[in-house]
């Protein structure tokens, strides 16, 4: 029962000169954390494959007189393909909080700011490299059709490019919307249920009703970055048949980014300021 | 070393600690104790900065923890051997935490071997076992080799085996120089590796001192205890020496005021056969639930003269 009073040196072994906690580390800690989960890679590869199925599905529907574009056949697969962005982000958000992690990790980075934006930073790169994936099996699975009505899928249209790469933001700002109110509602359901209605949705409902409310509404929902991955002309229509705000080519992305900057924001602010 | 200094945390309108103040020094295992809804897990979380105290407040090394640099080799925290994702390795888990503050594999390999964990790192969180979780919960308080260490409930689960590693490891840390907080409901466990006792009820600190005083302050320590053939003609010579006799079992009377010699010698006196003669040592879990049970229902009608509730 004696105690031994003095302050014994410490070596500490396996660890490097002593920096503490930086985002870099923070950011390869979160990297860790995302890909050592199966459910991160079961996830990516389903949402791949539906992606790319939903387009080589609806591809079969499509005839010459149409008048789709090649682009609009491959990003079909799009609305669908947000659901699985938005859960990615919505895991990574809420995981801590959901299996009682966030003990551990935010004792280790007591600022708690870092993991949120290495969070951030690590399910955007997940995301694109999804989305890319995603865009390339699609871009595979409408080939077919796509030589046989034929629809021309030209990368040398600058609306063709934008649309593409549009596909690519969409994904990765909806799963970043998913890590936003992940990390401010903390329980996966509730961050699911609200971003599910925020993104795909409450856009479809109100468009059975068209008019000024209806249409303004519409335009500033997150659902509103589905334009992303529209072609020039089927933008064109859209604008062309609002009674809302005429949003263009990027209007779309401009809205749903700053519904990401604020959910982040608001789950920045809840979790520099509340208890865990 | 932690301080928390009137220390109060309320939510709404219940409070879960009020002004509370105790030290855990450096070189010393500082055993935490306290009914459940006391405010033990509640103070530990303001410690380690997952919750912000209403006022007073917690310093370790004299800093709040959310200014401190390398929380991780100032402080290792344990609060709840489910603080894992089920589904990730004990090693990866282990290794993300590690990046946080830019530890190697090596280090990480050397806690999994150091708490037994090294042939289940592979495995998944969410399919260990309470005790395993346990240890890989002491696993990432160990990791960064900490100054501090705050353990809630280690024991909780253990195997035997498991039970006396804690025992040793938490004594070798406290002897490193290193400061040991650290909650436990087993009393017997506490009795035998803790250096100082804190207690608190309701939020509030009822004892802070050395366990030797702590176990003091039993009812029972110091009692003398006497087991005879024939309990009557010693009970009547004691109590005519103004001794304070309780009969017990058949045959037994526990006595207050007066030593082994002086029950022996009224034996001898009235002519009774000994069969059992001690003085009893009192325990802590004794002291615990005297304390406590004063905390819980503010006044007792004991006469025996204990120290009240909230004394230091």
């Amino acid at each position: 029962m004696s105690a031994v009073t003095a302050a014994a040196p410490r070596a500490v072994r396996g660890a490097p000169a002593r920096r503490g906690v930086t985002l870099a580390r923070v950011l390869a800690a979160e990297w860790t954390k995302l890909t050592s989960l199966r459910s991160t890679a079961w996830l990516a590869f389903g949402t791949v494959a539906a992606t790319a199925a939903t387009a080589y599905g609806l591809g079969l529907f499509v005839r010459a007189e149409d008048g789709r574009s090649g682009t609009g056949v491959v990003t079909s697969g799009s609305v669908l393909a947000q659901v699985g962005f938005l859960v990615l982000g919505v895991l990574v958000g809420t995981a801590e909080h959901s299996t009682g992690t966030a003990r551990t990790t935010f004792t280790a980075v007591p600022r708690r700011l870092p993991v949120l934006a290495g969070q951030a930073l690590v399910t955007a790169a997940a995301a694109l490299g999804t989305a890319g994936a995603a865009l390339g099996a699609s871009v595979l699975a409408t080939s077919g059709v796509r030589s046989s009505v034929p629809l021309a899928l030209d990368l040398h249209d600058p609306g063709t490019v934008r649309a593409l790469a549009g596909f690519l933001l969409l994904h990765t700002g909806v799963a970043l919307l998913g890590v936003g109110l992940g990390s401010l509602l903390r329980r996966p359901a509730d961050a699911l249920v609200t971003g599910m209605l925020l993104v795909v949705v409450l856009d479809p409902l109100l468009a059975t009703n068209p008019g000024r409310v209806t249409d303004t509404l519409r335009a500033l929902l997150p659902g509103a970055g589905g334009r992303l991955v529209q072609d020039d002309a089927a933008l064109a229509a859209l604008d062309a048949a609002t009674h809302g705000p005429q949003l263009g080519t990027w209007g779309g992305g401009v809205v749903l980014a700053g519904w990401v900057v604020v959910a982040l924001a608001a789950a920045a602010y809840r979790l520099r300021r509340h208890d865990l | 070393m932690i301080e928390v200094e009137a220390l109060t945390k309320r939510y709404g309108r219940t409070t879960a600690v009020d002004g509370l103040t105790f030290a855990a020094r450096p070189g010393t295992v500082t055993g935490f104790l306290g009914p459940n809804g006391a405010g033990k897990s509640t103070t530990m979380r303001v410690v380690v900065g997952l919750e912000r105290p209403t006022s007073g407040r917690a310093t370790v090394d004299g800093l709040p923890y959310a200014e401190l640099a390398a929380p991780l080799h100032a402080v290792g925290v344990m609060l709840d051997a489910r603080s894992v994702h089920p589904g990730r390795s004990a090693y990866r888990h282990l290794r993300a935490l590690a990046q946080t503050h830019g530890i190697g594999r090596a280090r990480v390999r050397e806690v999994l071997e150091l708490t037994g964990l090294e042939s289940a790192a592979g495995r998944r969180a969410g399919t260990f076992s309470l005790g395993m979780g346990q240890r890989l919960g002491i696993a990432g308080a160990l990791l960064g080799d900490p100054g501090t260490l705050i353990l809630d409930e280690p024991v909780n689960g253990l195997d035997p085996d498991g039970v006396l590693w804690i025992r040793r490891l938490v004594r070798e840390l406290a002897a490193e120089g290193r400061t040991v907080l650290l909650s436990s409901h087993l009393m017997h466990e506490l009795a035998l590796c803790a250096d100082r006792v804190v207690i608190i009820g309701r939020g509030r600190l009822l004892a802070d001192a050395s366990v030797a005083e702590i176990v003091a302050r039993s009812e029972r320590a110091g009692t003398v205890r006497v087991r005879t053939s024939e309990p009557e003609p010693l009970l009547r010579a004691l109590l005519e020496r103004g001794a304070h006799v309780t009969p017990q079992e058949p045959g037994v009377l526990q006595v207050r005021g007066a030593t082994v010699g002086d029950v022996g010698a009224a034996a001898r006196r009235c002519g009774v056969t000994v069969l059992e003669l001690s003085t009893e040592a009192g325990s802590l879990e004794d002291a615990y639930l005297r304390l406590t049970a004063d905390a819980v229902e503010y006044r007792t009608s004991d006469a025996a003269g204990a120290p009240a509730g909230g004394a230091r």
